[in-house]
């Protein structure tokens, strides 16, 4: 980060110190940037249909499976691991689900949706975190390289997804079930929603000047302040109307909102996170600051396995099938998410928000993509150029900045 | 014999934020000759060397330098360019591949190749017919992590040989050298003299100075003291030039009163973690007391490094003897488990171990002690905050602000960070390991005055360091280290230089 030279003597103007905060952020801002760039394209390309309630609706539900995978594969790049075997894992428990679902309750627990999917969930989600801790352990005690662990992992989950299924696709749209990933929020709890999220940012943002002021510290200008609240808060108004004018937020939009944001406290304001990021920045000054590697990679893999799990249930859900295919290639999704967001192949540096938009970077594309009706091939060509480009103009500005 | 002058430094200042590293430099150095460059640790040896192989390219210095008539100038890819020129260093910290052998180590980047293939012959051949030339005793096939610190060395010379140097620099080159290796050494140069090669002979050893060099220049605080042949200097007249009249103040002294012993070490012996049945730690014992500053001396390789992490849980494993704090046995299993005890570590290699470099000085302030201000989920942000900035400001750290990555800061700074963020665990013993390595003089000091003060509010203070000169001006007393046991605790007045080397290279006294 380039804020060593930054100048604290004399106050500057509003102007010079909103295009300080510009280019001190330009990493996360160069996302965003692409993100609106390709969202301006399609909606030309597609005569606007692409900005429509529906579409949006749409893409945030698509982007969420990849998105919970991402949220954990920060953490996991942050430490300077690798996990390969996230899609396969999704898929996985996406498959047990629909076993769960279609085969197990179907027999023995008829006619009791609630109770059912509730077991389908605790399972799934305990399916997802014992095989993480599997991995974890063998990493982080056993020693062996995170890359090969996960592969292997990887291999091992195709078998037993072709196990489970006997090559043959289960469904997975009962009742409760179906409306985990399926199902929307009803309209005015939307506006709730939308209005606290709106409320604890401009709480947070008093807050966090609050304290400055109190161990006197430089206070930025207040409008700059204001405004990017405002901004953040008008990116809320406008999404909650736009989707509540379709059929209101998807459920599992708002549970990937609630888990990003349980994944950006616990890697800012937790030891957790803490001890994650010092461990990818120099292990072994970690180490000699008492922090034991071991037990922190393999929590980190649980952590990840858990997220997996969630994937799972809410790609079995969504998809209303658990199919052998379930979770192919969503983990290099996940990986480059990651680091279209900035995350650091070398460890040490990465946000969760980062990954989020990369997330829908990568969603929207797909989605844009598919509704210009491009040929698949030219998809594939498409996608590759923009990530290398996104990529490479974060480097350009790093290495400037 | 040829007299001109190979190559000549003239008025060469370099300066760094806050330091003047090199101080308007003149000298000249003949052809043909070993020239050696004395003087203390940030002199400006490095400096000055970090020029010539272009490390520091043409435009970030001034004045000038003249290589063989012509001003040297090195741009952009200089270190490149440096070693086209006929200037070769031989580093401290060796450069060669340890998987590759000698012979593709010799001519890493520049191989014989033939229709796009190497052929191997060829290049074994070459690397011999140099080895044999300079009688360099390795044998070309040979993996380097097989061999020794002294023919790895020689493996070093070889590649810069090969590279048709006229001028080979030699920094420190002894300081991981058995006596038999130096003696190696010190014949290896006379053969390269006889074969023309001019050498640049860095090492603040007097001894080796007097036993190979033709001229001798004496640096102090980034200046050049003085240029004269070897022959009409001595060692005391190369001493009075290495430490000028300043070396009274170089340590603020205070009047200490040592209380009872806090920490106890006896008989301690660890295996090696890296190679088991190597006995890294054999018979280590020493207390420190409340309030005193035990300085601990030795040589490369006597263990003191391994001794400091193994005390701390951290290295070697532990078969034999008692650690002691306060009469309470422990066994630090790890760094958790010493910091909890009451120990603290500043590490030798403040930016691989001490530091998290792409972070805020904040957050590695706070590394260790976050179990200070955190329940299950969450850090109290403005606790830290708070603890954080008491230590920085106690110790100065000079930054804008806590949120500044450390990478940012100079080497004192940074050294104050990791004092910061051990003494905020409030240790009852802090070890300190080199903590003035590589850091400007004024730092240094404010390290001493900051030492003092804690010692004098209590804390037992283990400090190593390679300098004999800080551990005798800084010790209370010094305990002397040699091939991993203890030789002797003296206090700091009967500790004169000869009798801590003497204990140190295992003379019996």
């Amino acid at each position: 980060m380039a804020i060593s030279n930054q100048n604290m003597q004399n106050k500057p103007s509003i102007k010079s110190e909103l295009f300080q905060v510009l280019r001190l952020n330009v990493q996360t801002y160069t996302i965003l940037l692409a993100l609106i760039g390709i969202w301006g394209i399609f909606f030309f390309t597609t005569n606007g249909t692409y900005l429509a309630p529906q579409n949006i609706s749409n893409l945030f539900r698509q982007m969420s499976v990849t998105a919970f995978l991402a949220a954990g594969m920060v953490l996991v790049i942050v430490t300077g691991n690798i996990d390969l075997s996230v899609g396969k894992l999704a898929g996985f428990v996406s498959v047990v689900a629909a076993y769960l679902q279609a085969n197990l309750w179907f027999k023995y627990l008829p006619d009791q949706p609630l109770l059912s999917a509730t077991l389908t969930v605790i399972i799934s989600l305990s399916v997802g975190s014992l095989f993480g801790a599997l991995q974890g352990y063998i990493i982080s005690y056993l020693r062996v390289p995170s890359f090969i662990v996960t592969l292997g992992g990887q291999w091992l989950l195709t078998g037993l997804i072709l196990l489970v299924t006997a090559g043959k696709t289960i469904p997975a749209n009962q009742p409760w079930f179906s409306d985990i990933a399926q199902g929307y929020v009803p309209i005015i709890w939307g506006w709730v929603f939308g209005v606290v999220a709106i409320g604890f940012l401009f709480w947070n943002m008093f807050s966090s000047r609050q304290s400055k002021r109190k161990h006197g510290f430089e206070l930025g200008s207040i409008y700059i302040d204001l405004l990017s609240t405002s901004f953040m808060a008008l990116v809320i108004l406008v999404y909650v109307y736009n989707v509540n004018s379709y059929k209101g937020i998807q459920n599992p939009v708002l549970l990937l909102a609630i888990t990003a944001l349980i994944m950006i406290y616990l890697s800012n304001n937790t030891r957790f996170g803490r001890y994650s990021y010092a461990i990818g920045g120099n292990r072994d000054a970690a180490r000699l600051s008492g922090i034991s590697i071991s037990a922190m990679v393999f929590k980190i893999f649980i952590l990840m396995g858990f997220l997996s799990g969630v994937g799972g249930i809410v790609l079995a859900s969504y998809v209303g099938y658990g199919t052998t295919a379930a979770g192919a290639g969503y983990e290099l999704d996940a990986i480059a998410s990651c680091i279209l967001g900035g995350t650091s192949t070398l460890g040490g540096v990465g946000t969760i928000q980062g990954a989020m938009i990369g997330a829908l970077i990568i969603a929207s594309l797909s989605t844009g993509l598919q509704m210009m009706n491009v040929a698949p091939a030219w998809q594939y060509v498409l996608k590759a150029i923009v990530l290398v480009l996104a990529v490479l103009a974060d480097v350009y500005f790093k290495r400037k900045g | 014999m040829d007299n001109d002058i190979i190559l000549e430094f003239k008025n060469v200042t370099k300066k760094f934020p806050g330091v003047i590293a090199l101080n308007d430099v003149s000298f000249k150095i003949r052809r043909g000759e070993i020239h050696g460059i004395c003087g203390e640790n940030g002199a400006g040896k490095s400096t000055l060397m970090k020029i010539l192989s272009g490390v520091y390219p043409r435009n970030t210095y001034e004045g000038s330098v003249i290589f063989n008539g012509e001003e040297l100038i090195l741009g952009e890819s200089a270190i490149q360019e440096a070693g086209n020129k006929g200037i070769a260093i031989v580093y401290q910290e060796l450069t060669l591949v340890p998987t590759m052998s000698v012979g593709e180590n010799v001519f890493l980047g520049r191989e014989p190749v033939e229709r796009g293939s190497i052929n191997w012959n060829i290049l074994y051949a070459n690397t011999r017919e140099i080895l044999e030339k300079y009688q360099l005793d390795v044998q070309p096939q040979v993996i380097v992590k097989n061999l020794g610190v002294g023919k790895m060395q020689m493996v070093e010379i070889a590649k810069a040989l090969s590279e048709k140097a006229q001028v080979l620099i030699l920094d420190e080159p002894t300081s991981a050298l058995s006596e038999t290796e130096i003696d190696k050494l010190m014949d290896i140069l006379g053969i390269l003299k006889s074969n023309g090669i001019t050498c640049i002979y860095i090492t603040h050893k007097l001894d080796e100075l007097f036993r190979v060099t033709d001229k001798i220049t004496v640096m102090r605080d980034g200046k050049e003291i003085v240029t004269e042949l070897t022959k009409e200097l001595t060692q005391e007249k190369l001493v009075k030039y290495m430490v000028g009249r300043e070396m009274k103040e170089r340590f603020p002294k205070a009047k200490r009163t040592p209380a009872g012993i806090v920490f106890k070490v006896e008989n301690l012996q660890a295996l090696d973690p890296n190679e088991a049945n190597r006995k890294v730690l054999n018979g280590v014992s020493f207390d420190v007391r409340k309030g005193e500053i035990l300085g601990i001396a030795g040589l490369m390789g006597a263990g003191r490094t391994e001794l400091v992490m193994t005390l701390f849980g951290e290295y070697g494993k532990i078969i034999g003897g008692k650690i002691l704090l306060n009469d309470q046995e422990i066994n630090p299993a790890n760094a958790r488990q010493a910091i909890d005890a009451g120990l603290s570590l500043v590490p030798e290699d403040r930016k691989g171990m001490g530091l998290v470099l792409i972070q805020s000085i904040l957050k590695n302030i706070s590394l260790p002690n976050l179990d200070q201000f955190s329940s299950f989920f969450r850090i109290d942000a403005d606790a830290e905050l708070q603890a954080s900035m008491l230590q920085s400001k106690s110790l100065t750290i000079k930054a804008p602000t806590l949120e500044v990555a450390v990478e940012t800061l100079s080497g004192g700074n940074q050294q104050k960070v990791v004092i910061s963020k051990w003494l905020l665990s409030k240790p009852k013993v802090l070890i300190m390991d080199d903590p003035t390595r590589g850091i400007d003089v004024g730092a240094k000091y404010e390290i001493y005055k900051l030492m003092n003060d804690l010692a004098e509010k209590g804390v037992a203070i283990i400090m190593i360091s390679s300098d004999l000169e800080e551990v005798l001006g800084m010790s209370d007393r010094v305990m002397v280290m040699c091939s991993g046991h203890s030789t002797a605790t003296l206090p700091v007045a009967e500790a004169t230089v000869e009798r801590v080397m003497a204990l140190a290279t295992g003379m019996s006294s």
